[in-house]
């Protein structure tokens, strides 16, 4: 029987109890609850689906070795979101300086533009907006994508992005409207 | 008056495909936003950005689940198991410079090829010549404990 067949139906808070035990496979049900909604925030911050990937299976690993230290004060998702916002700024700095070395080696590079061909490819509207949020500031970006896509309330965006719940209301109302600027 | 309903609206729309959201709530913000040309240019783009959310590549719980299974495993490693491996690097040690009037020296089965012979401390840290001792089971760490007491030095 498969873990989530069988613990499936228990909250999060009895699945996190059950892997503070040891239990691995609670712990497996809470990853294939949740990876999704990490992988997506992970994306959305390093804008790179290899390095999401990354992101995502570290902000787990650093979940489960801390989860004795989770004192539940917020939800488990929120938390962990938290954990994986961290581990992308992260990975973000250590390749802003890996990007810094190499430009001291290689020199300025001039920016010709976008490619034709890539400007051709992005003929629907799915794609443009899928682009032009990346524009958005961080905070932004990622208190739209969380409301929009996950439907969490925002003082739970708040916890996940280390905001306010205030914060997090004025940082989606103001990237919803950019975004509606940018797409007109 | 309209301002403040397409302010509530606005809060609701990107909850219209939750079903969790209030049966009454849904209803007045869908009246709303059908009557409402601002706010309904405000829902596609979120039923839009709905639409084109990036789903996990698969295989990515299957890596979380064995990335996650093999940090635990190395953090349940008995602490004595660390230990131990310190003692045997350590009698190693003392058994390779006190033997040198000895010979010939009976080097375990475990012992890499330590080519010079000489423990050197490498950047990273590591005991270069050292037999790896990370990868013996309990039973072969006390086998070569046990090697070490009685016939290393011999």
């Amino acid at each position: 029987m498969r873990d989530d067949d069988r613990w499936g139906h228990l909250p999060d808070e009895e699945l996190v109890q059950r892997s503070r035990a040891g239990d691995e496979a609670a712990f497996g049900v809470l990853v294939e609850r949740h990876h999704p909604v990490v992988y997506r925030m992970a994306l959305s911050m390093v804008s790179d689906a290899d390095l999401a990937f990354d992101v995502t299976q570290e902000a787990f690993v650093k979940a489960f070795v801390a989860l004795g230290r989770f004192r539940g004060d917020a939800a488990f998702k929120t938390w962990l979101l938290s954990i994986a916002a961290n581990e992308a700024r992260g990975t973000l700095r250590k390749r802003a300086r890996r990007r810094e070395q190499s430009l001291e080696v290689v020199g300025p590079v001039v920016d010709g533009g976008r490619d034709p061909e890539e400007q051709a490819l992005e003929r629907t509207e799915a794609e443009r907006v899928r682009r032009l949020i990346q524009l958005l500031p961080e905070k932004q970006r990622l208190s739209v994508s969380l409301r929009v896509e996950e439907g969490m309330s925002f003082k739970e965006i708040g916890v996940a992005i280390g905001s306010s719940e205030g914060a997090a209301r004025v940082n989606y109302f103001h990237g919803i409207r950019h975004l509606r600027e940018l797409m007109e | 008056m309209k301002d403040m309903q397409c302010a509530d609206a606005r809060e609701w729309i990107p909850l219209l495909a939750s079903t969790e959201l209030d049966p009454s709530v849904r209803q007045e913000a869908e009246a709303h936003v059908a009557a409402c040309a601002d706010c309904r240019r405000e829902a596609d783009l979120v039923a839009l950005l709905m639409a084109t959310r990036s789903e996990p590549p698969a295989g990515l719980s299957d890596s979380i689940r064995v990335a996650v299974g093999r940090g635990r495993r190395a953090r349940s490693r008995p602490w004595w198991g660390f230990s131990a491996a310190a003692v045997a690097v350590l009698a190693l040690g003392i058994g390779v410079l006190s033997s040198r009037d000895v010979s010939p020296i009976a080097v375990p089965v475990y012992a890499a090829d330590t080519g010079e012979g000489g423990l050197w401390l490498s950047e990273d840290g590591l005991v270069a010549g050292a037999p790896a001792l990370d990868g013996l089971s309990d039973e072969a760490l006390e086998q070569l404990l046990s090697d070490l007491g009685s016939g290393g030095a011999a």
